[in-house]
């Protein structure tokens, strides 16, 4: 079964030297009928992709390649310019933990917030919440504002949020290390046991032995373009070739 | 079948939404709150103290505008100085709710307009708790009636459109123009000067009065003013002026934030 579908997906976005973000000046280039409309650049160019259902896919590729573009299209926090991107299931994107976190607020309160903005409701994150501080070994910090907490506690926390749920589509940018040495191992088995479900997982990487090892599919971006898929034995070594 | 599963997640849709903006206004107020002693009732604190010095000042002056009494000319800044110590508030907040939010965005896909729309809430919250007690305790006094303490909330309702309606579009317009606060601060302050919160509308020079009723939060003070201080029975063509103004700015300011929503995501 297909989990998602890209179709001729292209984007443009307006470039970073392009901001203006300045009404004075903008009001005053029109009178001075300087004002021209933002230049965009294509970051994603015609983009086919099908992923099924329980396929682990490394996305490789230089920096500024479009790897996380692609993701946050995906994802749906981008909508492409043309073309049609369909997902099927739940996604749980796993990028920097903790950006949902507001530091004034308890352990408790942020593990209901994050989990709304994720996507799940208020009540099922209440039951969870044992299982969430149980995991991130913060049970007895659950009433203590998170900016009481350590940023090794708060990554934690974030992870264990994160992957407390068992999500249709698991989205990884760049590989995750978190806390100390016991913790990690912890967080390594978790994944693990995704890599063995049913979950589709797509994961950026810069790590070419993890997406070797870790992944049986792999693209490569080159400059929005989707420039080689497949096995991902065989797009890491012509993507290291190509480097070097 | 088709149809009863689209129903199906559009209410899901729709209670996630609601979720969101439980959590973000409970955040919100949270965070105001913690640890201050007066807690909600701050958010009453700085219309009474403006309208003790206002009493201070013009009082004396202006109490021949309102039948010679200073009590009356009392309440008259009182209810003036709540509604646009709630729009200047809820605005100002939905303002940057936005742009401060970006990082989020970028993360997790998110309805944009939950933001601006909690931070309207939780001033309404704020309103419900603080400044409606003490309205309807005046309205009661005055009018004897229930009906005055409950058609309060009339234009209120016209008042949380209005401020829906200019969060979304300064909101929305922050994005682009990252100056805005300051262009903004004058806006509000125009709108504060230019609504006859401390003043007698009579002591306006003819030529320049026009000029003050294009304000749109002129018909809700006046409504406001009429509900709780008159005596009278509610002004039903006041009321309906006020809510028909607050719906217009409400639908123009989504309107705006639908059709730039789009451009969004490159500038923050």
């Amino acid at each position: 079964m297909e989990s998602i579908r890209l179709d001729q997906v292209c984007l443009w976005r307006r470039t970073q030297e392009e901001f203006s973000y300045d009404l004075k000046k903008t009001v005053l280039s029109i009178f001075e009928g300087k004002y021209r409309q933002p230049a965009k650049k294509l970051v994603l160019d015609n983009i086919d992709l099908v992923v099924e259902k329980g396929e682990k896919i490394g996305i490789i590729g230089s920096n500024g390649a479009g790897k996380s573009t692609l993701l946050k299209v995906i994802s749906g926090i981008l909508q492409p310019t043309t073309g049609t991107v369909r997902v099927r299931g739940k996604i749980a994107p796993l990028i920097e933990l903790g950006a949902g976190f507001d530091s004034e607020i308890s352990v408790i309160d942020n593990i209901l917030l994050y989990g709304v903005l994720l996507g799940f409701s208020r009540a099922e994150m209440k039951e969870r919440s044992d299982s969430i501080l149980d995991f991130a070994e913060l049970e007895d910090y659950r009433f203590i504002p998170v900016k009481g907490l350590s940023s090794g506690m708060v990554a934690r926390l974030g992870f264990a949020i994160a992957t407390d749920i068992q999500p249709d589509i698991l989205i990884l940018d760049e590989v995750l290390s978190v806390g100390d040495e016991s913790f990690r191992n912890k967080c390594q088995k978790r994944l693990d046991q995704f890599w063995d479900s049913h979950v589709t997982i797509l994961v950026v990487s810069h790590s070419m032995d993890f997406i070797r090892n870790s992944c049986d599919q792999a693209i490569w971006l080159s400059k929005g373009h989707l420039k080689l898929a497949g096995g991902s034995q065989e797009v890491v070594k012509s993507y290291l070739d190509s480097v070097t | 079948m088709s149809l009863s599963l689209s129903n199906k997640y559009i209410s899901a849709d729709v209670q996630h939404y609601l979720e969101l903006l439980q959590v973000l206004v409970s955040r919100n107020l949270k965070v105001r709150y913690r640890g201050s002693f007066l807690g909600i009732y701050w958010s009453l604190l700085n219309p009474l103290i403006m309208t003790s010095l206002y009493t201070a000042i013009f009082g004396a002056t202006f109490a021949k505008y309102y039948d010679d009494s200073i009590p009356n000319y009392i309440l008259a800044a009182l209810t003036g100085l709540i509604v646009i110590n709630f729009f200047s508030a809820a605005t100002s907040q939905a303002l940057s709710s936005v742009v401060g939010n970006g990082a989020l965005l970028n993360k997790i896909r998110l309805p944009v307009s939950v933001f601006p729309v909690s931070m309207i809430t939780a001033n309404v919250f704020q309103f419900v708790m603080g400044a409606y007690p003490l309205l309807a305790i005046v309205a009661l006094i005055k009018s004897q009636s229930l009906v005055n303490v409950v058609a309060i909330l009339l234009p209120f309702i016209a008042l949380v459109l209005f401020c829906v309606g200019v969060g979304f579009f300064v909101s929305s317009l922050y994005v682009f123009f990252r100056d805005l606060p300051y262009f903004y601060e004058l806006v509000v302050f125009m709108l504060w000067i230019s609504s006859p919160v401390f003043y007698p509308a009579a002591i306006v020079p003819n030529s320049v009065k026009p000029f003050l009723s294009i304000n749109p939060l002129s018909p809700i003070i006046e409504s406001l003013r009429q509900i709780t201080l008159s005596g009278n029975l509610p002004d039903l063509m006041m009321i309906a002026n006020a809510l028909l103004s607050g719906m217009i700015f409400a639908i123009l300011g989504w309107a705006y934030f639908h059709k730039s929503r789009s451009q969004f995501m490159d500038l923050l």
